[in-house]
């Protein structure tokens, strides 16, 4: 019998749990991240991993807010494919915000409307520190006095800038503050269309070359390599494209090809797909390699027993001869034999497949010197069909002319036959450039393989994100940093506020001041956000780390004295005085921008306060079904 | 050979209500479900033992069903709350929360059942019938020349639930949202009797919750949304398929059928597709959906002869779209296709949202068919946004049933608890007499039924604080945990509903505490305050009347007689 059960969760167990589930994953946080083995002790398998959400994964959370953490991982992770550890990290550091909260008595409810209030003034900081580029738009995008001053220098230099939004002035009114911002945006606009109008072409070349090495070693994150590799795929995808305006990176074209036992400085961007070919499929290759070939799409695998997606095998079906049956050829190997003569009247030499081939049909295929690639994604089919002019389809039968396209080569890639004779890599590419790209990724340790695999993805990822947000944030804490001060500030006005009111109303008082503590706990939030990854860096302690960046937040406090023209120099300081001693900065080596992606973040940080909303409200939980182990803490129904 | 398994004896359980065990449970719900009430109740994550979704809301038509119990008076409670639920949608939370204080108020004040349950149905006729009176003072006229209290009462219902974890402006959004959408179903043209139409919701998890929108026509999901054309318009000839289309053949139940191993049944079907395809291509058809699969060799023939082809629409969109395209469901592909069963869609369009390709059908004329398509970041939030929209939007259609809404925030409840209070003590003798008891134990009854009510408004407050009714108008106010004395008299602000205003001269008292019986005035009509917070009128009253048959009929339970075997 089904029955119920709830779990009381005093003391807000929840959120304890998720904090201290967010310090377990704390290794996996920043650039420098510190590698574990996730070891299943039933199996005695184990994974090497340095990512969070995989972490995650491999944990396995029977509990309730394990799997809620685990949805909320892969909805971001199956959208951004980067950003889970900061998710993680803020849930666990505001989930301990708000258990201070209520420990010193404030209310549910204060805490979420307060926090909210909070989360506000960070994603707005974040939309006015973003560094917007845009292309040959660039000057569209400058919207604040903030820029002027190092204009020429941030145009020749990095071809994108700081835009803010209109300086918030208490003072003026609404319409002035508009007016001096058009008066500006005119003066800036004729500058800039003179500069424009002088070398345009240079303009482009530059922003091509120079500014986009630049961001792309911002948005690295330490991964160097991996991230040169993510900017090679991108040139080479993006050669083909002629429209410079609009650069951008299709993801969805991009495929990996890992290939073992090769140093891992061979890692390399090669256009078309790259597959690796097994021994059969060899000697059919180079019956093939020089000949220009007839390609089918198949949408599904290549076999008699496949069927699509909502096909239901009648359960009640029986097959009855009245008569022996005279051969003895199975119904599997007609089939074979007459997919293959059709692949033979059509002149198909190429099946490329995003199932599997089962077993007759591929040796069937190899001796008619047919060759079946397996295992493919659907968007590289795809693109295959848009240029080869055919058409994916689900059974061979549906396969007529128009269906088949043509001009489909292959070619070795390189003969690698002095490394591993097994590996045979060949590209298979058509006449007309389609955009895809092969990253091939070396390795010669086989356990690192799915690391250097996540790593290159998260690299091309956020690459992917910069330009399709066209914009950067100031990355290295900075931003963090710009957030911290904003919420400090807030909660000194509040505390102000609660001193310094009227009528002294003991309500709104206890208002102001709930809202100042808990929105220094928040920063606190932050503040221990960045101290962990300059701690993760391994070059220094908490106490050192906690005293550069407060060190570096009172200087804020000192440049910004005159609080009416506010977040200009904040975001001047920035770009000047904040570089990180703690990342990626060798001790001669000048320093590196570091960037991070616009909307990975907003929504990283949206997500994790969301999740801490959630489980803060939650008080019990209910669980069907039990069986006759009882855990502690449960009432029955 | 068979065993003869001896039978055990049914276990028959004595008065059920007093076993100790049997009151823990009944206490253990109520308390469960009145940390859900309201818009800063509680969440309660649910799940099964065995791991899966872990579903996270505080909405009783979601948690109701996944507390099962083995107590049968518990599933009683259970299901008739769930059936008033299937029937309104709202106010689940209010009426197992009333049920369940009624149950256990009389068994605090040791009434006798059969005496509670006369008394019980005496209050309830008293609050029925003076929530039908004209002059009835919790209930508000809701006026359909101006969309206020609409929006109003969708806005109350939307923000009950928290997990939904909306903003101001958000819930501002979607109330409209809301609103629109009820108001799109209804159709103005259409002489003799009137049906109302389709809201189908759409829900799209990573996008913001103002990137929510409502559509006239229908929205479909395309799974396949790269071999399709972009956009067609002028009347398209639709055809609508309810059975499958994938090329299996039909269910055959449990029997058998021999098949000799030549003969390709797969191949038969198909065929039989493709000359249903053949009739399709040349009866015109410009749009092809099915409710199911459909096989992708027919899906190529219908496309490569312009035929816009929709897969896997799923049952809950058949209705609404053979009403918006006036087609009959095809049930069969052994037949001809009778032209009536062809219906017409005015025009197709592709919209994007996030990473759902959607197609848009338009209706011909005016087929009061909408599609609210619904955003939020999270999906254990857009679950509950989801079940809180449909619930709005039910909420409003009932109005039109009966134009009225009843005062929010807890104040219907005391201000009928003090009626029935008054009203009780005013007529004691003569109920009593009624009834067949003694004016006190007549009193002692309707104390019970007070408190019942004035516990489910206490159940609103989950922060601590405290609730207070005024003397006057018997309005309900929350003062917050860290309030003074000081901050009563002057900084109460508005009672729950939003239609009172403090003043210096309203007296206070505690909901939990004894009164002084008196008469709830009514408001000045002059005021021109609005209420804030409203509840739907037929699914509280309904609600009242289910909460307490349903205690009705668990206090009348005197033996429970389990069969174990």
């Amino acid at each position: 019998m089904l029955k119920s059960v709830t779990a009381n969760q005093q003391q807000y167990v929840g959120l304890q749990e998720l904090s201290a589930l967010a310090r377990t994953l704390q290794p996996f946080i920043g650039p420098q991240k510190k590698y574990r083995f996730i070891q299943n002790v039933r199996s005695g398998e184990s994974a090497l991993t340095c990512s969070c959400f995989c972490a995650i994964q491999n944990l396995e959370p029977t509990c309730a807010l394990g799997q809620l953490v685990c949805e909320t991982l892969q909805e971001h992770e199956k959208i951004y494919h980067t950003g889970s550890g900061c998710l993680m990290f803020l849930a666990g550091a505001w989930s301990s915000a708000a258990l201070l909260g209520l420990c010193q008595g404030i209310s549910v409810t204060q805490i979420i409307s307060i926090m909210n209030e909070g989360i506000e003034i960070c994603l707005d900081a974040v939309r006015k520190s973003a560094l917007l580029f845009n292309g040959l738009d660039v000057r569209l995008s400058r919207r604040s006095t903030a820029a002027v001053h190092g204009l020429e220098l941030s145009l020749s230099e990095e071809a994108f800038c700081v835009a803010s939004n209109l300086p918030f002035n208490f003072q003026a009114p609404p319409a002035k503050v508009y007016q001096q911002a058009q008066n500006i945006r005119g003066q800036r606009q004729i500058k800039l269309s003179r500069y424009f109008c002088e070398n345009k072409s240079e303009m482009v070349s530059e922003f091509e070359t120079c500014s986009f090495a630049h961001i792309a070693e911002g948005l690295s994150h330490s991964c160097d390599n991996l991230m040169k590799l993510a900017v090679e795929v991108m040139q080479v995808q993006s050669r083909s494209n002629q429209d410079i305006t609009t650069v951008t990176f299709d993801i969805s074209k991009v495929t990996t090809c890992v290939l073992f036992g090769l140093p891992e400085d061979c890692s390399c961007a090669v256009p078309g797909c790259i597959v690796l070919l097994s021994d059969e499929q060899v000697s059919v290759f180079h019956h093939l390699k020089t000949k220009r070939l007839k390609v089918a799409l198949i949408d599904g695998d290549l076999s008699h027993s496949y069927h699509h997606m909502g096909f239901k095998r009648p359960a009640g079906m029986q097959h009855v001869r009245d008569q022996p049956s005279v051969s003895e050829s199975s119904t599997e190997d007609k089939w074979v034999k007459k997919v293959v003569k059709l692949f033979l009247d059509l002149g198909v030499n190429l099946i490329l497949l995003t199932g599997v081939a089962c077993k007759p049909m591929d040796q069937n295929c190899c001796r008619n010197q047919i060759l079946v690639v397996e295992k493919l994604n659907s968007s590289v089919l795809r693109t295959f069909a848009q240029s080869t002019g055919s058409a994916l389809v689900t059974y061979p039968s549906q396969l007529r002319d128009h269906c088949v396209g043509t001009g489909v080569q292959l070619a070795l890639w390189r003969d690698l036959s002095c490394y591993d004779r097994k590996l045979v890599p060949v590209n298979i590419s058509t006449e007309e450039n389609t955009g895809l790209v092969t990253a091939i990724l070396t390795s010669s340790v086989q356990c690192k393989s799915q690391l250097q695999q996540d790593r290159f993805w998260a690299c091309a990822y956020r690459l992917h994100h910069a330009l399709k947000d066209r914009a950067l944030l100031p990355g290295a804490g900075r931003t963090e940093m710009f957030c911290i001060h904003l919420l400090q500030k807030q909660a000194q006005n509040c505390r102000e506020k609660s001193t310094n009111s009227v009528p002294p109303s003991a309500a709104g008082t206890a208002v102001a001041l709930h809202t100042s503590v808990m929105l220094e706990l928040m920063a606190d939030g932050l503040m221990d956000y960045i101290t962990t990854v300059m701690i993760n860096s391994g070059k220094m302690s908490k106490v050192e780390a906690r005293t550069i960046v407060t060190r570096q937040l009172q200087t804020f406090d000192v440049h910004q004295g005159n609080a009416t023209k506010f977040p200009q120099l904040v975001l001047g300081n920035e770009n000047e005085a904040f570089v990180f001693p703690s990342r990626k900065q060798t001790e001669c080596a000048p320093a590196v921008e570091v960037y991070d992606n616009l909307c990975v973040k907003q929504e990283a940080w949206r997500r994790a306060l969301d999740l801490v909303f959630l489980v803060l409200q939650t008080d019990e939980e209910v669980v069907s079904g039990l069986d006759q182990k009882m855990e502690k803490d449960t009432m029955m129904l | 050979m068979s065993r003869v398994v001896k039978k055990t004896p049914s276990v028959c359980t004595d008065m059920p209500l007093n076993n100790a065990e049997v009151c823990a449970k009944l206490h253990l719900m109520k308390e469960l479900l009145r940390s859900c009430y309201g818009p800063t109740g509680r969440l309660k994550h649910i799940r099964n033992n065995i791991g899966g979704r872990v579903t996270t809301s505080s909405s009783s038509s979601v948690l109701l069903p996944a507390l099962s119990s083995s107590q049968p008076l518990l599933n009683l409670i259970k299901s008739s709350i769930l059936n008033h639920i299937s029937r309104f949608s709202d106010c689940g939370l209010f009426a197992a929360i009333f049920c369940l204080s009624l149950l256990e108020h009389v068994r605090q004040h040791e009434l006798r059942e059969n005496l509670a349950i006369k008394v019980n149905k005496h209050c309830l006729s008293l609050c029925t019938s003076y929530l039908q009176r004209e002059d009835c003072a919790c209930r508000v006229k809701v006026n359909f020349c101006s969309s206020q209290n609409l929006m109003t009462l969708a806005g109350s219902i939307i923000s009950s639930k928290p997990a939904c974890l909306l903003t101001e402006a958000e819930k501002h959004h979607i109330s409209t949202m809301v609103v629109r959408a009820f108001l799109q179903t209804i159709p103005c043209s259409t002489p003799g009797p009137v049906t109302l139409g389709h809201t189908v919701t759409v829900t799209i998890v990573g996008l913001r919750v103002l990137d929510s929108a409502v559509f006239p026509g229908l929205l479909v999901e395309m799974y396949d949304p790269f071999d399709q054309t972009d956009s067609s318009s002028g009347p398209l000839r639709t055809v609508l398929f309810s059975t499958s289309l994938a090329g299996d053949l039909a269910e055959l139940g449990d029997g058998t059928i021999e098949v000799d191993p030549d003969v390709d049944t797969d191949l038969q079907v198909l065929n039989q597709l493709l000359e249903l395809g053949k009739q399709l291509v040349e009866d015109e058809v410009r749009l092809c959906v099915c409710q199911k699969v459909i096989h992708p060799v027919l899906q190529q023939y219908l496309r490569s002869h312009g035929v816009v082809v929709l897969e896997r629409l799923g049952m809950a969109l058949m209705e609404p779209l053979s009403m918006l395209a006036g087609t009959q469901p095809v049930a069969t592909l052994h037949a001809r296709i009778l032209s009536t069963a062809y219906g017409r869609v005015k025009n197709l369009s592709t919209k994007q949202f996030g990473f759902k390709t959607m197609l848009h059908l338009q209706p011909e004329g005016e087929a009061a068919v909408c599609t609210m398509v619904l955003c939020h970041r999270n999906e254990t939030m857009l679950d509950e946004l989801k079940v809180v929209c449909q619930k709005a939007e039910h909420g409003l259609r009932l109005t039109l049933k009966e134009p009225s809404a009843l005062l929010g925030g807890g104040c219907t409840e005391t201000h009928l608890s003090a009626y029935v209070k008054h009203k009780g003590q005013q007529e004691a003798s003569e109920s009593a007499a009624g009834l067949g008891c003694s004016p006190a134990e007549f009193l002692l009854g309707v104390k019970v039924f007070c408190r019942s009510l004035d516990m489910v408004a206490r159940s609103l407050e989950h922060d601590g604080g405290t609730s207070v009714i005024d003397l006057n108008h018997a309005h309900h106010w929350t003062v917050s945990a860290g309030a003074t004395k000081e901050d009563m008299v002057g900084g109460l602000g508005l009672c729950g509903c939003g239609l009172v205003e403090n003043s210096p001269s309203t007296k206070w008292t505690f909901l939990n505490t004894e009164y002084a019986e008196f008469c709830p005035a009514p408001l000045l009509g002059d005021s021109c305050r609005k209420p804030t917070v409203l509840d739907s009128f037929t699914a509280k009253v309904n609600a009242l009347q289910v909460a307490v048959e349903t205690a009705n009929l668990v206090l009348d339970v005197r033996y429970i007689i389990e069969d174990v075997n």
